[in-house]
């Protein structure tokens, strides 16, 4: 049986919004080494992002003396992204519903949301402030 | 990010570039609102109002992105103005669609059409 191999790349970071650049790089880059297709690098991309926000603004309320960690866990058929931040956490179950014609025009609340429907699996852990996203290179299986 | 601001007649046009995320979202959001209460004092003329949003050069928006274009729509809409989006790049389209907001957003693929849809509302 072959050996299956994982990388495993850590980035902490200040928590500035100013840094969410940092960590958008640090993913492309990622992303073209792991041979994902264009749509779906734009898709992790995105979900990475909107996580590094919830982490920096919402989590950790932009104190520079917190830090938001994330790790990316490289492996033959998919990337797993770890995001932790120092804040107080969240339940998903009480974030309001973009979708829902009385929130459409809020701006903001849809972070969560769209990380969700760009990665094949998001799971929040110690009280949301710990948040597991996987994408898998080829579609699973129902 | 980059933002190149030019008027036509009544008509300003923000040509916006790059990656409309983060901090930057939050710059653009400052942009914007400025136009609005530079329209909206009584002391200037409010011929500046009408917004187009080119956003053809924008390579990736995220919901901070989107939020701004939300808040634009509506404080434009409140002083009685119009906002409409110009050249949506597919990922911007998709982000769009995906919040169920395409109904919300006025969107045309030229300036010409742009224009046009501003003076005949």
């Amino acid at each position: 049986m072959g050996e299956r191999t994982e990388q495993v790349i850590t980035l902490s970071l200040p928590s500035s919004m100013q840094h969410v650049y940092l960590l958008d790089v640090v993913v492309s880059e990622i992303l073209r080494e792991m041979e994902f297709g264009e749509d779906i690098q734009e898709q992790i991309n995105l979900a990475v992002i909107e996580a590094g926000t919830n982490a920096i603004k919402h989590g950790n309320k932009e104190d520079l003396s917190k830090k938001a960690t994330f790790q990316f866990i490289l492996a033959e058929d998919r990337l797993t992204i770890v995001i932790e931040d120092e804040g107080e956490g969240f339940t998903r179950q009480t974030v309001a519903d973009p979708l829902d014609p009385e929130n459409l025009l809020k701006s903001s609340g849809r972070g969560l949301f769209l990380m969700e429907a760009c990665m094949d699996s998001v799971t929040y852990e110690a009280n949301g402030t710990i948040i597991k996203m996987v994408k898998y290179k080829q579609t699973p299986n129902p | 990010m980059q933002v190149n601001l030019r008027h036509k007649g009544s008509i300003t046009i923000l040509d916006i570039a790059g990656k409309v995320i983060g901090a930057d979202a939050l710059a653009l959001r400052k942009i914007i609102e400025e136009q609005v209460q530079i329209s909206g004092n009584p002391a200037e003329p409010r011929e500046h109002l009408n917004l187009i949003l080119n956003l053809e050069r924008v390579q990736m928006m995220d919901s901070s992105g989107l939020g701004v274009l939300v808040a634009v729509h509506t404080s434009v809409r409140r002083a009685n103005g119009q906002v409409v989006l110009l050249n949506l790049g597919g990922n911007v389209r998709s982000l769009i669609v995906m919040a169920k907001l395409m109904t919300i957003f006025d969107c045309y693929d030229s300036e010409a059409e742009a224009i046009a849809g501003i003076m005949k509302s």
